[in-house]
């Protein structure tokens, strides 16, 4: 019988117990104060670029959207962002077969205020976390290429830009001298960084405003400052060409043929 | 003094003045990270709190003179791309990876610098020259790495900045 078992405590060992406890409270709350004085003596705020740590469980929880619930959400994003993904304004991007991850950090961002917009602020501030999971897993669904058996256009190359040597050399070997890293190392065809999109479908005119806006600060919510540093070496020249790149959709045509 | 007090106090000096010692040559032991305060970090929240957010990056000034610069090394970029120090002044370096390793060399120094995902990589280095400095990525990590460059600026003490203690120098300051 386990009852009977009990052990019985003198007094002595009992005061001694209750010495430890004592010693131990009275420890943590010294290690809790002093934890409290340095956070107070620490000023400044932190600048936070975004709420969003790429962890295993960010990951999962973000790409596990129901594409069905997002369809029939994702009516209201048709105006600006077209019926197939594709938009009608060249300021506005495109999101067919875009990565989840992309597109999630965003929404999250213009939830959160750390990506500041005039449009897409209000309307993501007016979903919800599921809502925003499910938007992306339609948008994600959407076919980039056009399917011989259906007879919808998709936007094709419009201009032959695969003479400029200035946009696809900073793409396939960016500039060593400068420091400035190959675009195709983190957007693709070459590889892919987690939460970074691939731009080969990309408008022209909506890059070159985030690259602008990227160098002069006003977007800023990049984690660890990667793409403020790339606009800002980058040449005013050097960033409309590279729009001028991605925006004919040849990057496409490359990730096609390599 | 008897013999075994004496023992004992021995020891224990040896052991103290060991401490410092590890902490140069990188020797990672669960007593020892606990004697001299953990060095490790989230690589994935870097950006979130702590040391290695954004307004904390760059060139900080000590009160002795000496400067403190923290980076942070991501495929394919060193952050901040620039770094700004003082010449003949010791910089205690701390640096840390976001994702994969990295090794950040100094060209025209002998100094390399290990960079782990997780852990804090320090290095105590002097630039007695003024001039730029080339600071490449020697270890392979990943599709862009041969383009992995930044530099550092060695301007004269009296040009550089004066700098409030919540300050971070860059070269854009200067």
């Amino acid at each position: 019988m386990r009852r009977n078992d009990r052990v019985t405590y003198s007094r002595r060992g009992l005061l001694r117990r209750l010495a430890v406890k004592i010693a131990t409270a009275i420890t943590l709350l010294v290690g809790i104060a002093t934890a409290l004085v340095f956070q107070a003596q620490d000023g400044s705020p932190d600048h936070i670029p975004s709420y969003v740590a790429w962890t295993p469980e960010t990951i999962t929880s973000a790409s596990s959207g129901d594409a069905f619930r997002g369809m029939l959400l994702a009516k209201r994003c048709n105006h600006c962002h077209g019926e197939e993904g594709f938009s009608p304004k060249a300021s506005t991007p495109n999101l067919a077969g875009m990565n989840k991850l992309a597109m999630w950090k965003q929404l999250e961002d213009f939830r959160s205020r750390k990506r500041l917009s005039l449009a897409m602020g209000p309307i993501a501030q007016s979903l919800s976390a599921r809502d925003v999971v499910d938007v992306v897993a339609y948008f994600a669904a959407l076919p980039l290429f056009s399917d011989p058996q259906d007879d919808r256009v998709f936007p094709q190359s419009r201009t032959a830009a695969g003479q400029d040597t200035v946009a696809s050399r900073l793409i396939t070997f960016g500039d060593g001298e400068r420091g400035i890293p190959p675009c195709q190392s983190c957007h693709g065809p070459v590889a892919y960084r987690t939460g970074v999109p691939s731009l080969a479908t990309q408008n022209a005119d909506y890059l070159l405003n985030q690259l602008e806006a990227f160098a002069n600060g006003t977007r800023a919510n990049d984690i660890n400052e990667p793409m403020r540093t790339i606009a800002s070496l980058l040449t005013e020249e050097e960033r409309r060409a590279l729009a001028e790149y991605y925006g004919s959709g040849l990057g496409l045509q490359s990730a096609s043929s390599k | 003094m008897n013999w075994r007090k004496l023992r004992t106090f021995l020891l224990t000096a040896l052991v103290l003045c060991l401490i410092p010692a590890t902490r140069y040559y990188q020797i990672d032991l669960p007593l020892l990270r606990f004697l001299r305060g953990s060095n490790h970090v989230d690589p994935l929240s870097l950006h979130l709190a702590g040391e290695f957010v954004e307004n904390n990056l760059g060139t900080e000034q000590r009160a002795d003179g000496s400067v403190t610069v923290r980076m942070i090394a991501q495929q394919y970029l060193f952050i901040p791309h620039c770094i700004l120090v003082p010449a003949g002044v010791p910089v205690h370096l701390r640096i840390t990876s976001a994702d994969a390793v990295h090794a950040l060399t100094f060209n025209g120094t002998e100094y390399a610098v290990k960079v782990l995902p997780g852990t804090i990589s320090e290095a105590q280095l002097q630039f007695p020259r003024v001039g730029e400095y080339k600071t490449v990525c020697r270890e392979f990590c990943g599709a862009g790495h041969y383009a992995m460059r930044s530099e550092v600026k060695v301007v004269p003490p009296e040009q550089f900045p004066a700098l409030h203690p919540d300050e971070r120098g860059n070269c854009e300051a200067q």
